[in-house]
Formats: structure tokens, sequence, C-alpha cells
């Protein structure tokens, strides 16, 4: 993937995931006569709300060059910590903002790691992927626990306009406040910039352990807002929650053309990419396959949105033989053309 | 004081020696605070304890220095103890030949991973996050959620663990601790006597001058994850004849285990530093402390994860912080040592460099 | 070049005596494209045993081209590979390797956690199935020493300088029994006593019988070292040419292709108030109390040899390296800074020689790359980009300094370095500094284009701007510069005023005295500057 026709790449695989995604749907319409339907779609939406939330910030954190492994498990620790603090009789809406505040905080945790001590975002979060589950499972133990006031399960399961449920609205709502800011603000053209080149950001003056930390910490928001609405919905949390869901979430985002190496990625190829993952799991579900499959299938799609553009370009004689310099061919300078 | 230090000793062998010395030191405060620690079979408990984990962060180790990691060991030990032990229950065979056939099936479960990663260009904590999902399908799958249970399996599983090979005053060798330290002690002979096994130091060191080198980068990448996968295997024929009953849960959240253990053990996740010494540090001071704190403090078992997350986040952060400094002083010394040597050795002319 | 080849050669390898007159490698007639751009036409190459040999070009010549098809990196479209005299097919470095041939590149390709020994002997096939590390390391030992140096080689090769790397480099080299190694810019990052080191490990090549090729941009160095001289061109072979048959002149010309290089003329204006004041400043293990003023409309020039810590003067007054002592004045005010960022606010800019690592996003437009450190001031109350005003000023330097792109939405990768560094400049003039730092803003960019920057320097100091001009292309400092510092090794030698500085001076304090000069072929070196000075005499001063 050359970095420098990534605009046209992106184009290409975000006209790819139309097709495929329309593909799943008419499998889906043929096997469901009212698969259309709001109805149908928001209950599906409503599924996995949750991982589609989180995927709008990995965008951000993959785009950056980097990698939060500890999502799920802050979603856990966020949920756990609502139903701890429940438990406890503490006021509920008090409970969500302790919550909020630990995802916030261990989320500027890791990106102090990150930023500021300067270690590889893949060994912080995956310290954080295993420590605040354990975190959470400090809390909780291995009980389940429940117990919500009415209105707070109300609010992750029931319909506000019509079927469509506080989640999904605050999902979409999210989803155009995040595009908005990746393509169209300061921050989000920082962000790009030191997924680029973080070199180059540093020396234009562009404060890049700043953004990296707002990343990561907005990251840990995210994570607690979703963990918080998982547990909503399901009305009882155990330490187990939402476990292997950085896998989904990230295939979404690497689905959605977003380059693991960073700079590359748009909103629309993730919102695509969401999309194509809930109707396929959706066919899945209809086509009789179980829930762990689903998963085994969906790890799959991740090793193949890497590996087919892979084989592709190398098809394509675009392959670096031997990856000696990872640089593109450059045109010559025009002048030394004309001067010869 | 730090300039002679670092005359005399590397960072990396400080930072084993550091190693050795919180080991030892939790070694010695759980014994003051605990009775009976050293007895035959708490000593036991922990040795046979280790034996899986660090047969499987052997083989993680060797991934890990070519700047790879391995996600997806913890569900080829699940599948191969399932599938190994399905077979047992259905075939009777020796416990060399189940052995060797879970080590197979954990070696082409490895080449799946080396493929995708040495010769598909697909990031290895991609794939392995991937294959983590796949290989646990695949067991659910073909398991329809029935279990291994001790009773269908031969009589010989039932005898193995406790097995013993050498006992002194009531400390045993237990065969699978003596498997474990066989791995070990292979594993070491490999990565320092065989040219595969600096190779694999060197593809993680510089993998840019690897190629450059002519070195045979994809192959010895996809080996390590063959050996990997073949270590895990034969963790999973471990797993299956201690414990015996084997859903299709078996040995989940064991990658993680192995990964903290090899990165607190010193390897370095960008590849290329690590030694199977500090693996086994690693692997012995997360079993201590896991099995130890629980007794002393009264702890629940349910703090064994935190624990584990910081202790990978403070051997992380001492890399980062410390050992960099460490090290950036060592490289200082050695520099200005051969500057000076350089000096007396030119006749004074040439040391303004 | 190709019709002097003989064609005969495998049929006289017999002889003994006719196996020098066989060369030990020939290229002949190799062409490649890559896409759209013939990257080599018909080019011919020969070496000897024993032989130094110089191939020279400006950027884009095709010389890194030729360099990759001779490792096995890349397959020429056609053409022919003769290792004595018989032919050869290259279809990877493994190969390339095993004929004898290698190469070593501006960066060397070290392992920094194996150890010196290792690093030798790595990619060494059929040393026995196992590390015998006892023979390996005094095998290393023995090789080195055959260089003349040494180096412990039991340990890890993190702890070498630069150059030390290189020799071990080339100690592995040696012990693969390589007859044909190829130096890519060898010295570029070297210091003047790791250059002579470097140019006697060179000597001990050349009488061993191995075919060396030299590729430098020092002219200097290239007569200094040198036995034969080759000339690419476009992508096409210019000349081949016994040392003693050339004359830097001629080789420039060949290079550039016309008789004269364009120096830009200058005329000096009577400087306005002082703008950068520095006084005292410092920085252990890189530089020593370096003082100097720069007035508004101003050009004061860095000159000195590369090793003599210019950049890192630099990179202390933007803040990526801050000095430990000294103090910074601009316009009055205190300004040592300790980030890019203070600096920028205070405005001080610093354009990096390194367009590619640390100038520009490649992947990136123009327009992005012009705005990115002055963002700020292109966001409106909500924090969105104003992307009609970033339009307008890109295309705004799109126009002034005729930066060659079809839009503004071009990516910077997909231009030429002439363009590309006509954008690095536009994105710092557009942090309206105060004093803009220039670190070789005409390094690897062709003639025309070095014309154009030059052209802007001037412009901007007329418009009071304080220029600091770091170049190591002397000519440029000399019409360039209203006053020059010249640096060595971390010292500051002198401040010379236009009027007073001479080639022969400046280079005469950068390279320090006579002491040293004896044991540098300093004649050559002055030749080669010599031979600079009269190409761009019609212009210079």
């Amino acid at each position: 993937m050359g970095r420098i026709d990534a605009r046209r790449y992106l184009r290409r695989w975000e006209s790819l995931l139309v097709l495929f995604l329309l593909v799943v749907l008419a499998y889906n319409i043929t096997q469901v006569s009212n698969f259309l339907t709001a109805q149908n779609q928001a209950n599906l939406f409503q599924l996995s709300i949750e991982k589609a939330i989180v995927a709008l910030i990995m965008t951000f954190v993959i785009i950056s060059g980097e990698i939060d492994l500890s999502v799920a498990s802050m979603m856990a620790l966020s949920a756990a910590v609502v139903a701890r603090l429940n438990e406890s009789r503490m006021e509920h809406v008090l409970a969500i903002v302790v919550a909020l505040a630990v995802g916030l905080g261990l989320g500027a945790l890791n990106g102090f790691f990150v930023a500021n001590v300067g270690i590889n975002s893949l060994a912080v979060t995956l310290a954080g992927y295993i420590g605040y589950r354990g975190l959470a499972q400090v809390f909780i133990e291995d009980n389940s626990v429940g117990g919500f006031p009415g209105w707070f399960t109300r609010l992750g399961q029931k319909g506000i306009i019509g079927p469509i449920t506080f989640s999904i609205i605050l999902f979409f709502i999210m989803a155009a406040v995040a595009g908005v800011i990746l393509h169209y603000s300061g921050f989000g053209r920082r962000v790009y910039t030191v997924g680029s080149n973080a070199r180059v950001a540093i020396f234009s003056g562009v404060p890049v352990a700043r953004t990296r930390i707002i990343i990561f910490a907005t990251s840990g928001l995210v994570s607690a807002i979703a963990g918080i609405l998982y547990a909503a919905r399901l009305g009882a949390v155990r330490s187990s929650t939402a476990q292997g869901f950085e896998l989904d979430i990230i295939t979404i985002v690497l689905l959605g053309g977003v380059s693991i190496f960073g700079g590359v990625g748009s909103m629309v190829g993730v919102l695509l990419s969401i999309f194509l993952v809930l109707n396929l799991r959706n066919g899945m579900t209809i086509a009789g396959i179980t829930g762990n499959t689903q998963t085994g299938v969906i790890g799959l799609l991740l090793i193949l949105s890497v590996l087919i553009p892979n084989l592709v370009s190398r098809a394509q004689g675009r392959f670096r033989r031997t990856p000696v310099e990872p640089q593109f061919q450059a045109p010559r300078p025009e002048t030394v053309q004309s001067a010869g | 004081m730090t300039d002679r230090l670092l005359r005399h000793i590397r960072p990396e062998q400080f930072r084993e020696l550091i190693l050795l010395v919180v080991t030892i030191g939790a070694l010695l405060f759980f014994w003051t605070q605990i009775p009976n620690y050293f007895d035959p079979r708490s000593i036991n408990r922990l040795t046979v304890g280790l034996a899986i984990p660090l047969v499987v962060a052997i083989g993680q180790m060797m991934v890990v220095l070519t700047r790879n990691i391995d996600l997806s060991v913890s569900s080829t030990v699940g599948l191969t103890a399932y599938v190994v032990g399905t077979f047992l229950t259905r075939n009777e065979v020796s416990p060399w030949v189940a052995a060797v056939m879970a080590m197979l099936l954990g070696c082409a479960l490895g080449a799946i991973n080396g493929l995708l990663v040495a010769y598909g260009g697909v990031p290895a904590i991609i794939t392995t996050l991937g294959t983590l999902a796949i290989y646990r399908v695949v067991l659910v799958e073909i398991s329809g959620a029935k279990t291994v249970t001790t009773g269908d399996l031969p009589g010989w599983i039932g005898s193995l663990p406790s097995k013993t090979l050498v006992t002194v005053r009531d400390y045993d060798l237990r065969l699978m601790v003596a498997i474990a330290l066989i791995v070990t002690i292979a594993g070491y002979l490999v990565l320092r006597f065989l040219p595969f096994g600096r190779r694999l130091y060197a593809i993680g060191s510089n993998p840019d001058a690897a190629r450059m080198a002519g070195l045979p980068a994809r192959r010895d990448v996809f080996c390590a994850f063959v050996i990997c996968g073949g270590l895990a295997g034969l963790a999973g024929f471990m797993y299956l004849v201690r414990f015996g009953n084997i859903t299709v849960t078996a040995a989940q959240g064991l990658e993680l285990q192995v990964v903290a253990a090899v990165v607190v053990g010193g390897a370095s996740i960008l590849g290329g530093q690590g030694t199977i010494f500090g693996v086994l540090l690693g692997v012995m001071l997360i079993e201590i402390l896991q099995q130890s704190l629980l007794r002393w403090s009264g702890l629940s078992e349910f703090v064994k994860d935190a624990i584990l997350g910081l202790l990978i986040l403070i051997a992380i952060t001492v890399d980062a912080v410390v050992l960099g400094r460490l090290r950036e002083a060592w490289v200082n010394t050695r520099r200005r040592d051969r500057a000076a040597a350089r000096l007396v050795m030119e006749g004074g002319a040439d040391g303004a460099d | 070049m190709a019709d002097l080849a003989p064609d005969i050669a495998p049929a006289r390898m017999n002889g003994s005596d006719e196996s020098s007159v066989v060369p030990v490698l020939e290229m002949r007639g190799i062409s490649k494209r890559f896409g759209a751009t013939q990257a080599l036409s018909d080019v011919s190459l020969q070496l000897s045993r024993g032989e130094v040999h110089a191939l020279l070009g400006e950027n884009g010549a095709g010389k890194s081209t030729l360099i990759k098809i001779m490792t096995g990196i890349e397959s020429p479209d056609t053409g022919e590979i003769l290792l004595d005299g018989q032919e050869i097919h290259l279809a990877s470095s493994q190969d390339a390797q095993r004929y004898g041939i290698a190469a070593m590149y501006q960066e060397p390709m070290i392992f920094p956690d194996l150890s010196v020994a290792e690093n030798i002997f790595i990619g060494h096939r059929n040393r026995g199935k196992f590390v015998d590390r006892r023979r390996m390391e005094s095998e290393a030992r023995d090789v080195l020493s055959r260089l003349g140096v040494e180096i412990e080689v039991d340990e890890p090769a993190r702890g070498l300088t630069l150059a030390e790397q290189q020799t071990v480099e080339i100690a592995k080299a040696i012990s693969l029994d390589t007859r044909v190694l190829i130096m890519d810019e060898p010295t570029a990052s070297l210091s003047a006593h790791e250059v002579r080191r470097l140019f006697q490990i060179i000597e001990n090549l050349r009488s061993e019988g191995v075919a060396v090729l030299f590729i430098s941009h020092r002219m200097d160095e290239v007569f200094e070292i040198s036995d034969k001289v080759t000339i690419l061109r476009d992508g096409q072979w210019i000349s081949t040419r016994p040392r003693t048959e050339l004359t830097p002149r001629m080789a420039i010309r060949d290079m550039v292709g016309r008789q004269v290089v364009e120096i830009f003329h200058r005329e000096r204006k009577p400087p306005g108030d002082v703008r950068l004041a520095v006084e005292g400043l410092s920085k252990t293990g890189a530089f020593e109390d370096i003082s100097f003023e720069i007035r508004a409309g101003e050009v004061l020039g860095f000159a000195g040899l590369v090793g003599a810590r210019r950049t890192d003067v630099g990179l202390a007054l933007f803040g990526i390296a801050p000095a430990d002592r000294g103090t910074v004045t601009l316009d009055g005010q205190p300004a040592n800074v300790s980030s890019p960022r203070q600096a920028l606010e205070r405005g001080i800019a610093y354009s990096t020689e390194d367009r590619r690592q640390l100038g520009l996003i490649m992947g990136q437009s123009i327009s992005n790359n012009i705005v990115l450190p002055s963002l700020q001031r292109f966001l409106d109350k909500f924090g969105l980009v104003k992307r009609d005003e970033e339009r307008t000023v890109a295309e705004t330097y799109r126009m002034l300094l005729k930066i060659r792109a079809a839009s503004v939405d071009v990516p910077t990768g997909a231009l030429s370095g002439g363009n590309q560094q006509k954008v690095v400049i536009s994105k710092w003039l557009e942090t309206r500094p105060k004093v803009l730092i220039l670190d070789e803003p005409t390094r690897g960019i062709d003639v025309g284009a070095k014309v154009e920057v030059h052209q802007l320097i001037d412009e901007l100091a007329g418009q009071g701007m304080a220029i600091l001009l770091i170049s190591s292309d002397l000519p440029e400092v000399l019409a360039m510069s209203d006053r020059i510092l010249i640096m060595r090794e971390g010292h500051q030698m002198a401040i010379l005023d236009h009027t007073e500085a001479t080639q022969e001076k400046v280079l005469s304090l950068a390279m320090g005295q006579a002491s040293e000069l004896d044991d540098v072929d300093a004649r050559a070196a002055l030749r080669a500057v010599d031979g600079l000075i009269d190409a761009g005499s019609s212009a210079g001063d």
C-alpha cells in the first residue's frame, strides 16, 4: 500500500466494501422477509452497538500509528465499577460519573506511557488488556452483579424513538462528531500527521505527545461509555464482560481501510465496515452459525483484510521485492530530463 | 560509579541480575511470611505449576526475538489438548506417540501463523489475534461443546503427572518438570550455538540489515512460529496429562501469562533482545507471585490478572527508562574508553573525535 | 564503453597473465525502467582488480539503480552482468554475495544486539553446524587487524561509533571473500579523521586486490582516492576516465551537462538591527562556546566539514536538542527555547536537510504540508480547518516559488527534490519567521532549482529576515553570505566577512592547521575546490 496514492486506494477499498455490503444485504433479504424493516435493523444495530461506538475512537488510535488492545478491558472495568458502586448503594448517576472518570484516567495512563515514557503502545496496552480486566475481577470477582435501577436498564434496552435506543442515537451523534473531527478539524489533521510521520510532526511544532495522550484518554473515556451502555443493555455485569471485543473492534477498523501502519484511513470506510460486519454477523445468525463461530469468521476477516491488499499489490508488481528502503519510487526531477 | 560498574557489566546482564535478586528476594520474603514455605509439597506445587507456562514461553520468546508476537498459543494449547485427548479416548497409543502427535499438530497451527506473517506480510499481532479466535472456534466446533474427561482416557494419563524421576529428601523432580527443563536447555543451546538461533537475534535487531545481509529472514521467522506452535502443542499434551478434563475453554488466558513472563524476563517486544535465563526467571517470578500472594495475604485469586498487568507495566517501564539510560551510559563509556586507547596508540595526535 | 569490452574474454581465462586484463565485474548495456521513468539506459561499467573506481552523478542520475542491479536487489530489463568474463544472473542479494559482490551504505547495516564478531560472520554460510564463538572471535580479530583497526569483538555492536560500524561492515565484506565492494557515500557522516582512517582501509583493500566502487558527492575525496571515474547523467553513461586525465571542472561539466555552474550573484545591502544574538552557546559532546549575531536582512553562512557540528547548533536554536549553556536573544528578548513549538512562537524556523525523514509528510498534499507548522492560524473558532484559506495560501506559494505540480493537492512524495525543497521552505515561510535557519537547502536538487532557491534567499533577506545558512557547498556559502562562521569539530574557528572570505581561507580554517593538512592530501582537496571556483567564477565574487 503506497502511501502515495492513499486516497485513491481508499476510494477503491470503500467501493469494494459497498459491493460486499450489498452482497451480504442481498443474502439476508432473500433469507428473511422483513429484513430491511426499521425494527430489524435497529435490533441488529443494538446487538453490537458498543463495539461500533468503540470502533469510532479506535479509528483515531490506529490512524495515529498506535494500537489500543485494552479497550475491551476498560469496558469491563467501567461496567464493573458501576455495578460495584451500585451494589454499595451509591447514587447511580454518581457511579456512572466515577466509572467514566476511571475510563478517562486509565486511557490517559496508557497515553502517558506511550507518549511521555516512550513505550510501544502494543506493550503498554497489552499490560492494560490484562491488568484492567484484572481490576474488574478484583471488584466483582466471579459474580454476576446486577440490580440496576429501572431507568438505567430501560435506557439500555428500550427504544426512545420507535425501536431506536439511546445507544443508537448516541452512536450516530458520536459518528458524526468523530467524522467531522477526523476530516475537518485541526486535531484530525494532527492525528494523520502523527501517524504518517511523527518526526516531521515534531519538527513542525505539532504537540505530538499531547495529541497521543488525548487520543488514548478519549479511547478510555469512549470505552467506559460503551462499557456502561453494555451493562445497561445486559442488566448485569461479570468480569468477563466484553471479553474479546477488541478483536471485533480492531477488525472493523482495519476492514474499513485504515492502515495498521498509521496515517491512512477514513471515517466513511469505518462506518461502511461497521454496517458490513453487523450485517455479516446477522447473516451468519440467519444461516445458523453460532456466536462463537462468528467470532472465528471475524478473526479470519481480520487476517484477510490485511492479507488480500498485500497479495493484490504484490500481484500488481508494485510490491517491493526486497523492502530495502521503505521508500516509494519518486519520479525523477524533471529538470534533469530537460538538461539531458 | 556507574562508569566503573559499566566497564564490567553490560546493561542486559545488569537487568538479569536485578530480576534474579527480585526473584530470590520474593522467595525469601514469602519464606519469612508463610509457614513451611520451602517444604516439599509447596515447592513441588511451584515447579509443577511452572512447567506448562515455561514450555510455551520458550517458544514465545523465539517469536518475540524476531520482533513478532504469538497471541494464539493458548488456543493452540487448548486445541491440541482436546484433539489428542479425544484421540486417546478412542485409540490405544503410547505416551510418546501422543506427545509427538500433539507437537505435530502444534507445528501445523504454528505454520499457519508463520505463513501469514513471514510470507503473507500480515503483522503478527493481527495474525495471531485472529488465529487466537479461529483456533478456539475450531475447538468449539469439533468438540460440539463436549468435554474430554479423565475417566475416558487411558490409565497411563492418570499416573504420568505424579511420575517422578528423582527424589531428593522429598523434593521431587516430576516428569513434567523434567520435560520443561529439557525444553529450556534445548532452547538455550539453539539460541546460543546454532546459526539459526543467532539469526533470530539478528532479524529482530535490525530487520532491514538482515535482509540486506542475505539472511533467510522469512524462512527463519516462519520456523520461529513453527517452533512456538510445536512447543505449545507439547504444552497441550502436558495440559491434557496434568488436568485430564479438557473443556472448550482449556488454557484460555495462558497467552497473557506467557507474554508477561517473556516481557518481564527481559525480552524486548521490539525484538533482538532476551535470554532463556531471563525467560526462566520471568516465568518463575510470575508463578511465585501468583501462588504465594494468594497464600500470604489471603487475597482472592481474582487479583491474579491485575498483578500480571502491573508486572508487565513495571517491566517495560524499567526497560524503557532505566535500561535505556544505562545502555546510553554504557555506549558512552565504551566509546570514551576506546577514544582514550586510540589517543595513547596514536601518540596523542588523533584524540579529537 | 561496451565496445571496449573484450568479447573473447572467457576464452582467455586460462592465461594467468591475462586475468588482470579481464575485469572482475562488468556491467554491459544495462537498462532499467520504473513505470514511466527510464532509470538507466544502456549503461556499461568495468571494475578491475585492485581498482578504486568512483561513480559520479547528480541525484537521479541512476547511481542507486545501478548499485541495486549490481547487488541483485533489482534485475535489469536488458543488458548483462559478467564476472571474470562469465555472464552471471543475480536474482537476490544472496546471489550477489555468493559471487563476492557486497555493498555498504551511508547508514551501516549493523545488528546492534549482536557482538562485533557475530556482525561480521552472521551472513556466512558453510561455517559449520554450530557457532564456535572462540574461533569466530579470533577470526574477527584477524580480519579487523588486516584493516588496521582494533575493536573489541565480543561486545555488542551498539557501542560502536558510525565510523567503527562501517569498519565492521567492511570487515564483513572482506571475510566473505568479497571481490567487489560498493561503497555508497561512506564518508557522508564521518569526521575528517574518520575519513582519513577509512581511506587507509580502502588503500589496504586495494592492495589486497579488491575492486572498490566508490560513490561520493565530495569531489576532493573522489580525486584523492580513485583510480578511475565514471560519470552518469540522466540514467546514461557519459564518460569513464582515469583520474589523472580528469579535472574537477570536466567532472562537473559531465555531471550537469554544461560548462558553467550558475551561482546566483547576490547584491549585499547594509543590514538592519541585530535580530538574533547568540552568546557562549555550548552543548556537552556537541559544540562549545558558539557566539554570533545576525542582523535583519543578513545572511550568516555556517561553513565547515561534515562532523563540524553545524547542524547541532541549528537544532539547539530550534529547540530540538537544546543547548546546556549560553544565551540566545531575539530582538532583545530571551529566546532559549526547549521545543520547536517555542521556537516557532518566537519566530525561529528551521528547514532540515533531511526532507524525507524530517521535512515533509510524503503521503500528504502540498497544501497540508505548507500549513502544518502554522495550522493554528488556519482554524476557525470551532477548531475546524479553513480549507479555502489554506488552499489560497498554498496556491500563492506554488506561484511565488514556482513549485512545479499540477495542483496543491498533489502529494509531496510525487515531486522532484527541488520542488520538495520549495515546499519545505514555503512551510517555514508561512510561519512568518524572523530568523530562518536553512540546513543544506540545495543538497540533492538540480541546478535550475538551486538558482531559484538562491534567489529566494536573497529576496527573504531583502525583506528583513535574518538567515542562517548551513551549507557544505562552499561556493554557495561564499556567494550567498554576508558573513561566514566557520566551525570545526564543535568549535567556532572564526567569523569572516564576505569581502575577506576566500575558499582557501574558509577551508583551511574548517580543516584545521598544517599538521593535519599534511596527512590529508591537501593539494587534492584544494585542487578540487579550485575546480569548483573556476566553474562558478563567472557568477561568484
